[in-house]
Protein backbone atom coordinates (compact mmCIF):
# COMPACT_ATOMS: atom_id res chain seq x y z
CA UNK A 1 0.00 0.00 0.00
CA UNK A 2 1.21 3.51 -0.42
CA UNK A 3 0.19 6.20 1.77
CA UNK A 4 0.53 9.97 0.85
CA UNK A 5 -0.28 12.52 3.11
CA UNK A 6 -0.31 16.59 3.03
CA UNK A 7 2.47 15.95 0.53
CA UNK A 8 4.18 19.25 -0.42
CA UNK A 9 7.51 20.29 -2.58
CA UNK A 10 8.32 24.02 -2.46
CA UNK A 11 11.40 24.78 -4.61
CA UNK A 12 13.06 27.99 -2.80
CA UNK A 13 10.67 30.40 -0.82
CA UNK A 14 9.55 32.69 -3.91
CA UNK A 15 8.30 29.78 -5.89
CA UNK A 16 4.80 28.68 -6.09
CA UNK A 17 4.50 24.52 -4.38
CA UNK A 18 5.52 22.00 -6.95
CA UNK A 19 3.10 19.81 -4.98
CA UNK A 20 0.17 21.52 -2.44
CA UNK A 21 -0.46 19.28 0.03
CA UNK A 22 -1.17 16.03 -1.92
CA UNK A 23 -2.67 12.62 -0.45
CA UNK A 24 -3.59 9.87 -1.99
CA UNK A 25 -4.00 6.35 -0.52
CA UNK A 26 -2.87 3.44 -3.15
CA UNK A 27 -4.05 -0.03 -2.10
CA UNK A 28 -2.67 -2.86 -2.58
CA UNK A 29 -2.54 -4.91 -5.64
CA UNK A 30 -4.08 -2.19 -7.37
CA UNK A 31 -2.75 -0.27 -10.93
CA UNK A 32 -3.34 3.67 -9.82
CA UNK A 33 -2.57 5.80 -12.77
CA UNK A 34 -1.53 8.94 -12.14
CA UNK A 35 -2.09 11.51 -14.56
CA UNK A 36 -1.32 15.51 -15.56
CA UNK A 37 0.50 17.25 -18.06
CA UNK A 38 3.35 18.78 -18.27
CA UNK A 39 5.24 20.83 -14.87
CA UNK A 40 1.75 19.54 -12.93
CA UNK A 41 3.71 17.99 -10.58
CA UNK A 42 3.89 14.53 -11.11
CA UNK A 43 7.65 14.07 -11.44
CA UNK A 44 8.49 15.87 -8.22
CA UNK A 45 5.52 13.41 -5.96
CA UNK A 46 7.20 10.52 -7.71
CA UNK A 47 10.67 11.60 -6.48
CA UNK A 48 9.73 12.08 -2.93
CA UNK A 49 7.87 8.85 -3.19
CA UNK A 50 11.27 6.97 -4.62
CA UNK A 51 13.04 8.80 -1.54
CA UNK A 52 15.34 10.61 -4.13
CA UNK A 53 13.43 14.32 -3.49
CA UNK A 54 12.94 15.15 0.87
CA UNK A 55 9.39 17.11 0.82
CA UNK A 56 9.16 20.27 2.75
CA UNK A 57 6.54 18.81 4.31
CA UNK A 58 4.11 15.41 4.77
CA UNK A 59 5.01 12.08 4.56
CA UNK A 60 4.94 8.89 2.43
CA UNK A 61 4.73 5.65 3.81
CA UNK A 62 5.08 2.84 1.20
CA UNK A 63 3.56 -0.76 2.63
CA UNK A 64 3.56 1.06 5.82
CA UNK A 65 7.50 2.38 6.09
CA UNK A 66 7.92 6.27 6.06
CA UNK A 67 10.29 6.64 2.88
CA UNK A 68 11.78 10.01 5.33
CA UNK A 69 11.99 8.15 8.82
CA UNK A 70 12.59 4.56 7.77
CA UNK A 71 13.91 4.65 4.20
CA UNK A 72 15.95 1.77 4.48
CA UNK A 73 13.36 -0.44 4.79
CA UNK A 74 10.82 1.73 2.57
CA UNK A 75 13.47 1.03 -0.26
CA UNK A 76 12.93 -2.88 0.31
CA UNK A 77 9.52 -2.18 -0.72
CA UNK A 78 10.07 -0.51 -3.48
CA UNK A 79 10.98 -0.90 -7.57
CA UNK A 80 11.28 1.68 -10.32
CA UNK A 81 11.42 2.30 -14.11
CA UNK A 82 12.02 6.35 -14.16
CA UNK A 83 10.93 8.07 -17.59
CA UNK A 84 13.91 9.64 -19.19
CA UNK A 85 16.95 7.28 -18.37
CA UNK A 86 18.49 4.50 -19.15
CA UNK A 87 17.26 2.43 -15.93
CA UNK A 88 19.77 0.07 -16.43
CA UNK A 89 23.31 -0.64 -17.67
CA UNK A 90 23.85 -0.84 -21.36
CA UNK A 91 27.50 -1.71 -20.99
CA UNK A 92 26.36 -4.77 -19.14
CA UNK A 93 24.48 -7.85 -20.30
CA UNK A 94 20.90 -8.26 -19.24
CA UNK A 95 21.82 -11.17 -16.63
CA UNK A 96 24.50 -8.85 -14.92
CA UNK A 97 22.24 -5.87 -14.86
CA UNK A 98 19.33 -7.81 -12.55
CA UNK A 99 22.26 -9.90 -10.60
CA UNK A 100 23.53 -6.09 -9.92
CA UNK A 101 20.13 -4.81 -8.89
CA UNK A 102 19.16 -7.79 -6.50
CA UNK A 103 22.01 -7.20 -4.85
CA UNK A 104 21.57 -3.98 -4.20
CA UNK A 105 18.50 -4.68 -3.02
CA UNK A 106 20.26 -6.52 -0.49
CA UNK A 107 19.37 -9.97 -2.34
CA UNK A 108 21.10 -12.95 -1.77
CA UNK A 109 23.10 -14.25 -5.12
CA UNK A 110 21.41 -17.58 -4.94
CA UNK A 111 18.09 -16.16 -5.35
CA UNK A 112 18.64 -12.72 -7.28
CA UNK A 113 19.99 -15.71 -10.07
CA UNK A 114 16.97 -17.80 -9.03
CA UNK A 115 14.32 -14.69 -9.71
CA UNK A 116 16.72 -13.17 -12.75
CA UNK A 117 15.97 -16.68 -14.47
CA UNK A 118 11.89 -16.61 -13.78
CA UNK A 119 11.79 -12.74 -15.20
CA UNK A 120 13.89 -13.13 -18.40
CA UNK A 121 12.39 -16.23 -19.14
CA UNK A 122 8.94 -14.63 -18.72
CA UNK A 123 9.73 -11.64 -20.96
CA UNK A 124 11.09 -13.93 -23.75
CA UNK A 125 15.04 -13.01 -23.03
CA UNK A 126 16.37 -15.64 -21.50
CA UNK A 127 17.99 -17.13 -24.78
CA UNK A 128 20.35 -13.71 -24.74
CA UNK A 129 20.62 -13.08 -21.19
CA UNK A 130 24.44 -12.41 -22.02
CA UNK A 131 23.89 -9.95 -24.85
CA UNK A 132 24.88 -6.67 -23.57
CA UNK A 133 21.74 -4.23 -23.28
CA UNK A 134 23.03 -1.54 -25.29
CA UNK A 135 22.73 -4.20 -28.23
CA UNK A 136 18.86 -4.32 -27.75
CA UNK A 137 15.75 -2.66 -29.12
CA UNK A 138 14.19 -0.31 -27.40
CA UNK A 139 11.37 -2.36 -26.27
CA UNK A 140 13.82 -5.36 -24.92
CA UNK A 141 15.31 -2.64 -23.02
CA UNK A 142 12.07 -1.31 -21.38
CA UNK A 143 11.62 -5.11 -20.30
CA UNK A 144 14.97 -5.45 -19.10
CA UNK A 145 14.19 -2.15 -16.94
CA UNK A 146 11.28 -3.85 -15.93
CA UNK A 147 12.75 -7.25 -14.95
CA UNK A 148 15.22 -4.80 -13.36
CA UNK A 149 12.62 -2.77 -10.95
CA UNK A 150 11.46 -5.88 -9.97
CA UNK A 151 13.98 -8.21 -9.35
CA UNK A 152 13.72 -8.03 -5.14
CA UNK A 153 9.55 -8.98 -6.01
CA UNK A 154 9.08 -5.83 -4.68
CA UNK A 155 5.02 -5.38 -3.44
CA UNK A 156 4.88 -2.15 -5.02
CA UNK A 157 6.56 -0.81 -8.42
CA UNK A 158 6.13 2.95 -10.30
CA UNK A 159 6.54 2.76 -14.05
CA UNK A 160 7.16 6.18 -15.26
CA UNK A 161 5.94 6.39 -18.89
CA UNK A 162 6.30 2.12 -19.06
CA UNK A 163 5.25 2.13 -22.91
CA UNK A 164 6.89 5.14 -23.99
CA UNK A 165 8.38 4.98 -27.17
CA UNK A 166 7.54 1.11 -27.97
CA UNK A 167 6.01 -0.14 -30.90
CA UNK A 168 2.36 -2.01 -30.72
CA UNK A 169 3.73 -5.26 -30.11
CA UNK A 170 5.99 -4.53 -27.21
CA UNK A 171 3.28 -2.29 -25.99
CA UNK A 172 1.01 -5.09 -25.80
CA UNK A 173 3.64 -7.06 -23.77
CA UNK A 174 4.40 -4.49 -21.09
CA UNK A 175 0.63 -3.95 -20.56
CA UNK A 176 -0.27 -7.66 -20.30
CA UNK A 177 2.69 -8.31 -17.87
CA UNK A 178 1.51 -5.11 -16.05
CA UNK A 179 -2.12 -6.27 -15.17
CA UNK A 180 -0.56 -10.29 -14.42
CA UNK A 181 1.48 -8.23 -11.96
CA UNK A 182 -1.33 -6.47 -9.98
CA UNK A 183 -3.85 -9.32 -10.55
CA UNK A 184 -1.69 -12.70 -10.24
CA UNK A 185 0.73 -11.44 -7.69
CA UNK A 186 -0.76 -8.72 -5.87
CA UNK A 187 1.80 -5.85 -6.46
CA UNK A 188 0.97 -2.28 -6.49
CA UNK A 189 1.47 -0.61 -9.42
CA UNK A 190 1.63 3.43 -9.61
CA UNK A 191 1.61 4.26 -13.68
CA UNK A 192 2.65 7.56 -14.85
CA UNK A 193 1.93 7.74 -18.29
CA UNK A 194 0.67 10.19 -21.32
CA UNK A 195 -0.56 7.44 -23.37
CA UNK A 196 -4.26 7.05 -21.65
CA UNK A 197 -5.84 4.38 -23.48
CA UNK A 198 -3.15 2.54 -21.49
CA UNK A 199 -4.26 4.17 -18.21
CA UNK A 200 -8.00 3.22 -18.94
CA UNK A 201 -7.29 -0.35 -20.21
CA UNK A 202 -4.65 -1.22 -16.65
CA UNK A 203 -5.96 1.13 -13.76
CA UNK A 204 -8.40 0.45 -11.69
CA UNK A 205 -8.21 3.79 -10.37
CA UNK A 206 -7.29 7.33 -11.57
CA UNK A 207 -5.60 10.38 -9.65
CA UNK A 208 -4.66 13.61 -12.16
CA UNK A 209 -2.52 16.56 -10.99
CA UNK A 210 -2.66 20.04 -12.18
CA UNK A 211 -0.68 22.70 -10.76
CA UNK A 212 1.27 20.78 -7.59
CA UNK A 213 -2.64 19.74 -6.46
CA UNK A 214 -5.01 17.23 -7.01
CA UNK A 215 -7.63 17.46 -8.89
CA UNK A 216 -8.80 14.24 -8.98
CA UNK A 217 -8.60 10.65 -7.19
CA UNK A 218 -11.67 8.13 -8.03
CA UNK A 219 -11.49 4.37 -9.64
CA UNK A 220 -11.41 4.93 -13.33
CA UNK A 221 -15.36 3.90 -13.98
CA UNK A 222 -16.48 6.07 -11.16
CA UNK A 223 -14.22 9.05 -13.12
CA UNK A 224 -15.67 8.52 -16.19
CA UNK A 225 -19.17 8.15 -15.01
CA UNK A 226 -18.78 11.34 -13.70
CA UNK A 227 -18.25 13.03 -16.98
CA UNK A 228 -20.86 11.69 -18.49
CA UNK A 229 -23.33 14.80 -17.98
CA UNK A 230 -21.28 16.21 -20.78
CA UNK A 231 -22.94 12.99 -23.05
CA UNK A 232 -22.20 13.34 -26.55
CA UNK A 233 -24.28 11.54 -29.57
CA UNK A 234 -23.02 10.61 -32.74
CA UNK A 235 -25.88 10.47 -35.46
CA UNK A 236 -25.57 9.12 -38.65
CA UNK A 237 -27.43 10.00 -41.07
CA UNK A 238 -28.78 8.40 -44.84
CA UNK A 239 -27.63 10.95 -47.21
CA UNK A 240 -26.24 14.19 -47.00
CA UNK A 241 -27.11 16.49 -43.49
CA UNK A 242 -29.52 18.98 -43.96
CA UNK A 243 -28.89 22.56 -43.34
CA UNK A 244 -27.36 24.12 -40.38
CA UNK A 245 -26.47 20.90 -38.87
CA UNK A 246 -22.42 20.91 -38.49
CA UNK A 247 -21.99 16.95 -40.08
CA UNK A 248 -18.95 15.31 -40.80
CA UNK A 249 -18.99 12.89 -44.06
CA UNK A 250 -16.62 10.48 -44.61
CA UNK A 251 -16.48 7.36 -46.77
CA UNK A 252 -20.31 8.17 -48.04
CA UNK A 253 -21.42 8.07 -44.49
CA UNK A 254 -22.79 11.46 -42.63
CA UNK A 255 -22.08 11.75 -39.30
CA UNK A 256 -23.46 14.79 -36.59
CA UNK A 257 -21.89 15.22 -33.38
CA UNK A 258 -24.41 16.32 -30.78
CA UNK A 259 -23.45 17.38 -27.05
CA UNK A 260 -26.04 18.07 -25.06
CA UNK A 261 -26.50 18.56 -21.24
CA UNK A 262 -29.63 16.66 -20.35
CA UNK A 263 -30.74 13.17 -22.81
CA UNK A 264 -33.81 14.98 -23.75
CA UNK A 265 -32.22 17.75 -25.77
CA UNK A 266 -31.37 14.80 -28.21
CA UNK A 267 -35.02 14.42 -28.71
CA UNK A 268 -34.71 17.98 -29.72
CA UNK A 269 -32.08 17.27 -32.37
CA UNK A 270 -33.94 14.21 -33.64
CA UNK A 271 -36.68 16.03 -34.24
CA UNK A 272 -35.44 18.98 -36.11
CA UNK A 273 -33.72 16.37 -38.37
CA UNK A 274 -36.70 14.89 -39.02
CA UNK A 275 -38.28 18.21 -39.62
CA UNK A 276 -35.51 18.71 -42.20
CA UNK A 277 -36.79 15.19 -43.91
CA UNK A 278 -33.17 13.91 -43.26
CA UNK A 279 -33.49 9.77 -42.48
CA UNK A 280 -31.39 8.55 -39.14
CA UNK A 281 -29.31 5.37 -39.43
CA UNK A 282 -28.21 4.56 -35.57
CA UNK A 283 -27.87 7.57 -32.99
CA UNK A 284 -25.22 6.17 -30.61
CA UNK A 285 -24.57 7.71 -26.99
CA UNK A 286 -20.89 8.39 -27.03
CA UNK A 287 -19.01 7.51 -24.05
CA UNK A 288 -16.24 9.50 -22.68
CA UNK A 289 -12.95 8.41 -22.88
CA UNK A 290 -10.00 9.22 -19.86
CA UNK A 291 -8.62 11.43 -22.46
CA UNK A 292 -11.82 13.81 -22.56
CA UNK A 293 -11.65 13.58 -18.75
CA UNK A 294 -8.27 14.57 -18.37
CA UNK A 295 -8.65 17.11 -20.96
CA UNK A 296 -11.70 18.53 -18.94
CA UNK A 297 -9.95 17.88 -15.84
CA UNK A 298 -7.13 19.89 -16.76
CA UNK A 299 -8.46 22.73 -18.68
CA UNK A 300 -11.24 23.60 -16.11
CA UNK A 301 -10.53 26.07 -13.06
CA UNK A 302 -12.09 23.12 -10.06
CA UNK A 303 -12.66 19.69 -9.98
CA UNK A 304 -12.38 18.46 -6.27
CA UNK A 305 -12.14 14.49 -6.33
CA UNK B 1 23.55 -6.66 4.23
CA UNK B 2 25.80 -3.94 3.40
CA UNK B 3 28.86 -6.22 2.09
CA UNK B 4 26.65 -7.37 0.11
CA UNK B 5 25.56 -4.51 -1.78
CA UNK B 6 29.46 -2.99 -1.12
CA UNK B 7 30.13 -6.23 -3.19
CA UNK B 8 27.77 -5.94 -5.66
CA UNK B 9 28.71 -2.12 -6.47
CA UNK B 10 32.88 -3.16 -7.34
CA UNK B 11 31.72 -6.39 -9.42
CA UNK B 12 29.56 -3.62 -11.60
CA UNK B 13 31.77 -1.01 -11.67
CA UNK B 14 34.73 -3.47 -12.78
CA UNK B 15 32.82 -4.84 -15.27
CA UNK B 16 31.30 -1.48 -16.28
CA UNK B 17 35.07 -0.62 -16.98
CA UNK B 18 36.23 -3.62 -18.68
CA UNK B 19 33.85 -3.19 -21.19
CA UNK B 20 35.76 -0.96 -22.93
CA UNK B 21 39.66 -2.22 -21.72
CA UNK B 22 41.03 -0.34 -25.11
CA UNK B 23 40.92 3.23 -22.64
CA UNK B 24 42.76 1.45 -19.22
CA UNK B 25 45.33 -0.04 -21.84
CA UNK B 26 46.20 3.27 -23.52
CA UNK B 27 46.78 4.77 -19.92
CA UNK B 28 48.73 1.85 -18.85
CA UNK B 29 51.06 2.47 -22.02
CA UNK B 30 51.27 6.14 -21.39
CA UNK B 31 52.18 5.83 -17.75
CA UNK B 32 55.56 3.03 -18.43
CA UNK B 33 56.82 5.21 -20.99
CA UNK B 34 56.19 8.88 -19.34
CA UNK B 35 58.11 8.28 -15.98
CA UNK B 36 61.44 7.56 -17.81
CA UNK B 37 61.12 9.34 -20.73
CA UNK B 38 60.52 12.51 -17.92
CA UNK B 39 63.85 11.56 -16.44
CA UNK B 40 65.63 11.06 -19.00
CA UNK B 41 65.12 15.09 -20.56
CA UNK B 42 65.47 15.96 -16.70
CA UNK B 43 68.86 14.34 -16.37
CA UNK B 44 69.84 15.77 -19.85
CA UNK B 45 70.06 12.60 -21.38
CA UNK B 46 70.56 10.25 -18.72
CA UNK B 47 68.80 8.64 -15.49
CA UNK B 48 70.18 9.73 -12.37
CA UNK B 49 69.90 6.37 -9.98
CA UNK B 50 70.18 9.05 -7.16
CA UNK B 51 67.04 10.47 -8.00
CA UNK B 52 65.30 7.88 -9.09
CA UNK B 53 63.54 5.52 -6.56
CA UNK B 54 62.35 8.94 -4.59
CA UNK B 55 60.50 10.19 -7.70
CA UNK B 56 59.58 6.66 -8.98
CA UNK B 57 57.60 6.32 -5.31
CA UNK B 58 56.24 9.84 -6.19
CA UNK B 59 55.30 9.02 -9.72
CA UNK B 60 53.61 6.18 -8.45
CA UNK B 61 51.48 8.33 -5.89
CA UNK B 62 50.39 10.46 -8.92
CA UNK B 63 49.37 7.90 -11.49
CA UNK B 64 47.20 6.51 -8.10
CA UNK B 65 45.54 8.86 -7.74
CA UNK B 66 45.43 10.42 -11.56
CA UNK B 67 43.51 7.14 -12.37
CA UNK B 68 41.67 6.32 -9.75
CA UNK B 69 39.99 10.18 -9.72
CA UNK B 70 39.58 9.89 -13.85
CA UNK B 71 37.76 6.63 -13.42
CA UNK B 72 35.56 8.06 -10.56
CA UNK B 73 34.70 11.26 -12.13
CA UNK B 74 34.18 10.00 -15.55
CA UNK B 75 31.81 6.92 -14.65
CA UNK B 76 29.83 8.96 -12.38
CA UNK B 77 29.36 11.36 -14.84
CA UNK B 78 28.15 9.20 -17.24
CA UNK B 79 26.04 7.38 -14.69
CA UNK B 80 24.57 10.46 -14.32
CA UNK B 81 23.47 11.40 -17.95
CA UNK B 82 22.28 8.22 -18.28
CA UNK B 83 19.78 8.10 -15.39
CA UNK B 84 21.52 4.84 -13.50
CA UNK B 85 23.05 7.12 -11.00
CA UNK B 86 19.37 7.87 -9.61
CA UNK B 87 18.43 4.14 -10.13
CA UNK B 88 21.02 2.87 -7.96
CA UNK B 89 19.84 5.18 -4.67
CA UNK B 90 16.96 3.64 -4.96
CA UNK B 91 18.45 1.23 -2.45
CA UNK B 92 18.21 -0.16 1.15
CA UNK B 93 21.38 1.21 1.69
CA UNK B 94 22.96 4.16 2.55
CA UNK B 95 23.73 6.55 -0.04
CA UNK B 96 27.15 6.53 1.08
CA UNK B 97 27.55 2.80 0.44
CA UNK B 98 27.07 2.43 -3.16
CA UNK B 99 30.04 5.47 -3.28
CA UNK B 100 32.43 3.70 -1.26
CA UNK B 101 31.80 0.87 -3.98
CA UNK B 102 32.91 3.07 -6.65
CA UNK B 103 36.15 4.19 -4.86
CA UNK B 104 37.05 1.32 -4.46
CA UNK B 105 36.67 0.29 -8.18
CA UNK B 106 38.20 3.40 -8.77
CA UNK B 107 41.01 2.42 -6.30
CA UNK B 108 41.45 -0.81 -7.98
CA UNK B 109 42.48 0.80 -11.45
CA UNK B 110 44.62 3.52 -9.85
CA UNK B 111 46.24 0.70 -7.86
CA UNK B 112 46.94 -1.13 -11.10
CA UNK B 113 48.06 1.56 -13.18
CA UNK B 114 50.33 2.72 -10.43
CA UNK B 115 51.81 -0.64 -10.05
CA UNK B 116 52.85 -0.71 -13.76
CA UNK B 117 53.97 3.04 -13.33
CA UNK B 118 56.12 1.67 -10.97
CA UNK B 119 57.27 -2.17 -12.09
CA UNK B 120 58.02 -1.34 -15.71
CA UNK B 121 60.71 1.58 -15.12
CA UNK B 122 62.44 -0.66 -11.90
CA UNK B 123 62.95 -3.68 -14.52
CA UNK B 124 64.06 -1.54 -17.23
CA UNK B 125 66.02 1.10 -15.49
CA UNK B 126 66.97 -1.03 -12.55
CA UNK B 127 65.71 0.82 -9.47
CA UNK B 128 65.55 -1.33 -6.05
CA UNK B 129 63.45 -0.28 -3.49
CA UNK B 130 64.01 -1.64 0.11
CA UNK B 131 61.21 -2.56 1.43
CA UNK B 132 60.61 -2.00 5.37
CA UNK B 133 57.50 -3.23 7.59
CA UNK B 134 57.03 0.55 8.97
CA UNK B 135 56.46 1.96 5.54
CA UNK B 136 52.88 0.22 5.40
CA UNK B 137 51.06 2.92 7.46
CA UNK B 138 52.43 5.48 5.57
CA UNK B 139 51.51 3.33 2.62
CA UNK B 140 48.51 2.89 4.00
CA UNK B 141 47.67 6.47 4.80
CA UNK B 142 48.67 7.71 1.02
CA UNK B 143 46.23 5.17 -0.27
CA UNK B 144 43.95 7.13 1.79
CA UNK B 145 44.74 10.45 1.39
CA UNK B 146 44.73 9.99 -2.30
CA UNK B 147 41.51 8.65 -2.00
CA UNK B 148 39.56 11.34 0.00
CA UNK B 149 40.63 13.54 -3.01
CA UNK B 150 39.38 11.48 -5.53
CA UNK B 151 36.12 11.83 -3.09
CA UNK B 152 36.10 14.96 -2.82
CA UNK B 153 36.60 15.09 -6.60
CA UNK B 154 33.50 12.73 -6.86
CA UNK B 155 31.37 14.87 -4.56
CA UNK B 156 32.21 17.80 -6.85
CA UNK B 157 31.43 15.92 -10.12
CA UNK B 158 27.66 15.46 -9.01
CA UNK B 159 27.24 18.91 -9.32
CA UNK B 160 29.71 20.70 -10.96
CA UNK B 161 29.73 21.38 -14.85
CA UNK B 162 33.77 21.79 -14.96
CA UNK B 163 34.87 19.50 -12.87
CA UNK B 164 37.21 17.79 -15.90
CA UNK B 165 38.91 21.46 -15.54
CA UNK B 166 39.48 21.01 -12.47
CA UNK B 167 40.41 17.64 -12.34
CA UNK B 168 42.86 18.50 -14.89
CA UNK B 169 43.98 21.50 -12.84
CA UNK B 170 44.73 19.74 -9.48
CA UNK B 171 46.00 16.38 -11.02
CA UNK B 172 48.74 18.14 -13.17
CA UNK B 173 49.93 20.45 -9.81
CA UNK B 174 50.04 17.00 -8.07
CA UNK B 175 52.33 15.94 -11.08
CA UNK B 176 54.70 18.65 -11.17
CA UNK B 177 54.87 19.44 -7.49
CA UNK B 178 54.53 16.04 -5.29
CA UNK B 179 58.06 14.83 -5.83
CA UNK B 180 57.50 13.20 -9.29
CA UNK B 181 59.49 15.38 -10.82
CA UNK B 182 62.59 15.91 -8.24
CA UNK B 183 62.35 15.03 -4.77
CA UNK B 184 60.76 17.24 -2.37
CA UNK B 185 63.99 17.84 -0.33
CA UNK B 186 65.48 19.42 -3.52
CA UNK B 187 62.41 22.02 -3.59
CA UNK B 188 62.89 25.67 -1.76
CA UNK B 189 61.14 25.43 1.14
CA UNK B 190 58.38 28.15 0.07
CA UNK B 191 57.65 25.65 -2.37
CA UNK B 192 58.08 22.70 -0.43
CA UNK B 193 55.58 24.01 1.94
CA UNK B 194 53.12 24.74 -0.98
CA UNK B 195 53.21 21.19 -2.53
CA UNK B 196 52.44 19.54 1.19
CA UNK B 197 48.89 21.04 0.76
CA UNK B 198 48.12 19.06 -1.79
CA UNK B 199 47.41 15.36 -1.86
CA UNK B 200 49.51 12.90 -2.02
CA UNK B 201 52.40 14.71 -1.14
CA UNK B 202 52.69 14.64 2.70
CA UNK B 203 52.19 10.87 2.39
CA UNK B 204 55.25 10.29 -0.43
CA UNK B 205 57.25 12.11 2.17
CA UNK B 206 56.71 10.29 4.97
CA UNK B 207 56.84 6.82 2.82
CA UNK B 208 60.30 8.16 0.93
CA UNK B 209 61.53 8.69 5.31
CA UNK B 210 60.48 5.10 5.99
CA UNK B 211 61.71 3.68 2.42
CA UNK B 212 65.24 5.26 2.00
CA UNK B 213 66.41 6.74 5.06
CA UNK B 214 64.84 4.10 7.29
CA UNK B 215 62.93 6.24 9.79
CA UNK B 216 60.90 4.67 12.58
CA UNK B 217 57.24 5.28 12.79
CA UNK B 218 57.92 6.87 16.46
CA UNK B 219 60.30 9.28 14.04
CA UNK B 220 57.85 10.11 11.76
CA UNK B 221 55.39 10.92 14.22
CA UNK B 222 57.76 13.09 16.44
CA UNK B 223 59.35 15.02 13.45
CA UNK B 224 55.77 15.58 12.49
CA UNK B 225 55.34 13.75 9.07
CA UNK B 226 53.17 11.48 10.21
CA UNK B 227 50.66 14.20 12.46
CA UNK B 228 50.31 16.11 9.26
CA UNK B 229 49.50 13.23 7.00
CA UNK B 230 46.91 12.05 9.13
CA UNK B 231 45.88 15.44 9.67
CA UNK B 232 45.88 16.08 6.25
CA UNK B 233 43.72 13.07 5.50
CA UNK B 234 40.86 13.52 8.08
CA UNK B 235 40.41 16.85 6.61
CA UNK B 236 40.14 15.60 3.35
CA UNK B 237 37.79 13.07 4.21
CA UNK B 238 35.82 15.42 6.07
CA UNK B 239 35.66 18.15 3.25
CA UNK B 240 34.88 15.43 1.03
CA UNK B 241 32.00 14.04 3.35
CA UNK B 242 30.39 17.18 3.48
CA UNK B 243 30.62 17.85 -0.02
CA UNK B 244 29.13 14.49 -0.76
CA UNK B 245 26.01 15.25 1.71
CA UNK B 246 24.95 18.74 0.31
CA UNK B 247 25.94 17.43 -3.59
CA UNK B 248 24.36 14.32 -3.24
CA UNK B 249 20.94 15.72 -2.20
CA UNK B 250 21.27 18.52 -5.53
CA UNK B 251 22.30 16.12 -7.31
CA UNK B 252 18.88 13.82 -7.24
CA UNK B 253 16.78 16.84 -7.14
CA UNK B 254 18.02 17.97 -10.53
CA UNK B 255 18.05 14.29 -12.34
Amino acid sequence: MIEIDALTKVYGAAHAPAVDEVSLRIPAGSVFAFLGPNGAGKTTTIKMLAGLLTPTSGQVRLGGFDVARQRSAAMAQFGAVLEGSRNVYWSLSAWQNLMYFGRLKGMRKPRVAERAQDLLTDLGLWERRHDKVGGFSRGMQQKVAIAAALIADPPIVLLDEPTLGLDVEATRIVKNWIAEQARELGTTILLTTHQLDVAQELCDRVAVMRQGRLVADLPTRELLARFRERDRYEIRLEGAAPPGFDAVTREGVTTIGVRVNEPREVYDVVERLRAHGAVIESLTQVQPDLEDVFLALVSEPSHAA
Amino acid sequence: MLLNVLRAEIGKGLRVQLAHPAGHLITLLISTMMYLGLQFVLGQGALRQDLLPHTLVAIGGYWFLQYAGLVMVADLIEEKRAGTFTQAQMTPAPPWLPMLGRLLTASIFGLAVAAVAALVPMMVAGITIPWRWAALLPAGLLWVNALAFTFLLAALALVSPVIGALQSLFTSLVLLLNGSFLPLALYPDWLAAAARVLPTTLGIEALTQTLFEGRTLSRLWTDGALPWLLAHTLALTAAAGLLFVRNHRRALESS
